[in-house]
């Protein structure tokens, strides 16, 4: 027979950690303060190292990418030329994934980081390409547009009780709102006017989907019927 | 017994149930201060085992299906979903009746803890009442002690696992029994205690215990209840306090001393809910009258609880509260308005028409195998508001009666004052420690 020191229960034999308090049984010492071996901060340094890994690993693929790319194309151009997009676009891809293997936890903080990077990528390839030609009527609205879809979603996400098809449906919804956005960008940018057409269709039909999909998600909640849910 | 056993089945297959009329209010007014959870433990003479209570929490869940429920938020009302999800089990560590996360989906609102030789059950008010709740503590005791080998000839009324579960047992008792009365008479905003709250978490927990056949044989000789007794005696140490605070503290209209005593409505209509029925009666002492003495208290509080636990009178609250639930105009209001509306209700009105709490629930009784390897039982009132701040629960086994104060306040001069009368009365008191 075994008491918990922590708790005072009697564990059966074999028991060797306490089922309540996830402690060795026979351990009082540091009786509060004690982790025991499933605690967070164990978990915590764990992932830290293997995050860690990751980044070091995607940072040498990536400047070893841009290293060999500049190296070919100034032994074949003689000067820098396609290395410089394709080293904005792998410096952009790296900058993304450490920004989601280090603010993950801060999901505002991650996604405006993101905005800003790939703002700043599609702002240097405009300059590259020419000057200034499509980054301010075009890339930016859509971005913006893009990111703030993203972040409606997200926060949909965190706050909805039940995830499932809703979440699906909500995101339609605000994806419907970007493509009426982008229409309105490309039409101003192309025409000069603006003249809805495509994303209207597109819009009316998604509407209908997420009819469908939030009458799928309370009804096929848990099995219930309808009758739990609007039960007066 | 088909019929039975069929009508349980499409309850379970029908997958939910309607919260009960006391139920609808507490999803809207429940945070982490007001958490309307309460504890109900049984100490033993033998250190808890494990695996025991384990098995014991799996087989008793099964016989009480109706606790088996998480909460769901539909668009007219809140409802109960039955889950299949265990109870958790868990060690006594946190500060006892904190909340549930009513949001994490298909976990029942009741816990059971587990503590060196205390077994407690906590319920949300959601689910039951104390009534309800002493009957599933006495049967998850009943499992665990035959578990752990003890041969229990003639558990009474104990409600075994394994035996036909009864379609009352799910079923409102406040709809049942309601029928359309007179309502009470309006209350004016009763006195409050003038202390200031705890930092949080608020809730401190000050155990007592009396022998019961001190304080019965007082009772006795006073021709009155316990519960009558002990509701004196709050009444008369909350006058104390009254007189003893600042005259500022002291506001003209809420000169009113009113006490909640719950009362088992079990016992006053033929019921075998098991879920919430129980209601309420508010003994009071007005003090624009002039203050009292411990003996024009008692006699007060004795005929006003004589008077007003008696059925017809009772049954006027429960008229009032079930007609609300009843009128259209309310059951259509989409849940968000109504959650909005029952907070401002319960702020404005019903938290301020008690100055404290008294829940007694009484001897419990068990058979003589279980009685010899149990010690005594508590049960700890939910926090109270921010206004009420104190509340206590008894509840008597054996020779022990114990008397737990829920407290949120920095002071504990209402438990001294209640327990110095005791104890200046001749019943022994015997503080016990928190562990």
């Amino acid at each position: 027979m075994t008491l918990c020191a922590n708790c005072g229960v009697e564990l059966d034999d074999g028991l060797n950690i306490c089922p309540l308090c996830g402690r060795d049984p026979l351990d009082n010492s540091e009786k509060n303060n004690h982790p025991s071996v499933n605690t967070p901060e164990v978990m915590q340094l764990h992932k830290k190292e293997t995050r860690k890994f990751l980044w070091e690993l995607n940072g040498i693929i990536a400047f070893s990418g841009i290293a060999v790319c500049t190296i070919v194309d100034l032994i074949t151009n003689k000067s820098l030329n396609w290395s410089l997009y394709s080293g904005i676009s792998v410096l952009t891809a790296w900058i993304i994934l450490t920004l989601v293997l280090f603010t993950s936890k801060w999901s505002l903080i991650m996604v405006s980081a993101l905005m800003i990077t790939i703002l700043s990528a599609l702002y240097l390839i405009d300059l590259l390409s020419g000057g200034q030609e499509w980054f301010f009527p075009v890339a930016l609205p859509i971005t913006v547009s893009a990111f703030l879809v993203t972040g409606i979603v997200m926060i949909i996400y965190k706050y909805a009780r039940l995830k499932g098809l809703n979440v699906v449906a909500s995101g339609l919804i605000v994806l419907s709102g970007l493509l009426i956005i982008i229409e309105m960008t490309l039409d101003n940018y192309l025409k000069g006017i603006v003249d809805l057409r495509w994303s209207l269709i597109a819009a009316v039909s998604i509407f209908a989907v997420t009819l469908l999909l939030f009458f799928y998600h309370y009804r096929m909640k848990k099995g219930n019927s309808l009758d739990s849910f609007f039960h007066v | 017994m088909p019929d039975k056993a069929d009508n349980i089945n499409s309850l379970k297959e029908k997958g939910w149930l309607k919260l009960d009329n006391a139920a609808k209010l507490f999803p809207a007014i429940i945070s982490k201060d007001l958490t309307s959870v309460f504890r109900i433990t049984a100490s033993l003479k033998e250190p808890v085992k494990y695996t025991a209570i384990r098995d014991a929490v799996q087989i008793t869940s099964r016989r009480f299906p109706y606790f088996n429920v998480s909460l769901g938020s539909g668009f007219f009302w809140h409802f109960l979903e039955f889950t299949d999800q265990q109870p958790r089990i868990q060690s006594d560590e946190k500060i006892p009746c904190s909340v549930f996360e009513v949001k994490r989906k298909n976990e029942p609102l009741y816990r059971v803890i587990v503590k060196g030789k205390r077994i407690s059950a906590e319920f949300i008010h959601i689910l039951t009442d104390g009534g309800g709740a002493l009957e599933y503590l006495k049967s998850l005791l009943y499992t665990y002690l035959t578990l752990t080998g003890r041969n229990i000839s003639s558990p009474g009324e104990i409600i075994l696992p394994g035996t036909p579960i009864s379609n009352e047992e799910f079923e409102d008792g406040y709809l049942k029994h309601f029928r359309k009365l007179p309502p009470p008479s309006k209350l004016v905003k009763a006195w409050h205690l003038p202390f200031k709250l705890n930092q949080r978490p608020r809730l401190k927990v000050l155990r007592a215990e009396v022998k019961t056949h001190e304080i019965i044989e007082l009772t006795r000789k006073l021709k009155v209840s316990v519960t009558e007794y002990f509701v004196a005696v709050y009444h008369f140490a909350l006058q104390k306090i009254f007189i003893s605070s600042s005259s500022k503290k002291r506001k003209k209209i809420n000169r009113v001393l009113r006490i909640e005593v719950p009362v088992n409505m079990r016992k006053k209509f033929p019921s075998r809910t098991m879920r919430n029925f129980s209601l309420f009666v508010l003994p009071e002492i007005d003090l624009r009258l002039g203050t009292y003495t411990f003996e024009e208290i008692l006699h007060s509080v004795h005929h006003q609880l004589q008077i007003s636990s008696d059925i017809k009178q009772i049954s006027r609250f429960m008229s009032s509260n079930v007609s609300y639930e009843k009128l259209v105009f309310i059951r259509i209001l989409p849940l968000f308005i109504k959650k909005i509306a029952m907070a401002a209700v319960y702020r404005g009105l019903a938290s301020k028409r008690f100055s404290g709490l008294v829940t007694n629930l009484g001897m419990v009784t068990l058979p003589d195998q279980m009685n010899e390897m149990i010690d005594s039982f508590e049960i700890i009132p939910p926090p109270q508001n921010s206004k009420v701040k104190v509340g206590s629960g008894l509840i008597s086994f054996k020779d022990k009666l114990r008397i737990c104060f829920s407290n949120i306040t920095q002071s504990n001069e209402l438990e001294r004052h209640i327990l110095k009368h005791l104890s200046d009365s001749g019943i022994h008191v015997k503080i016990l420690k928190n562990d």
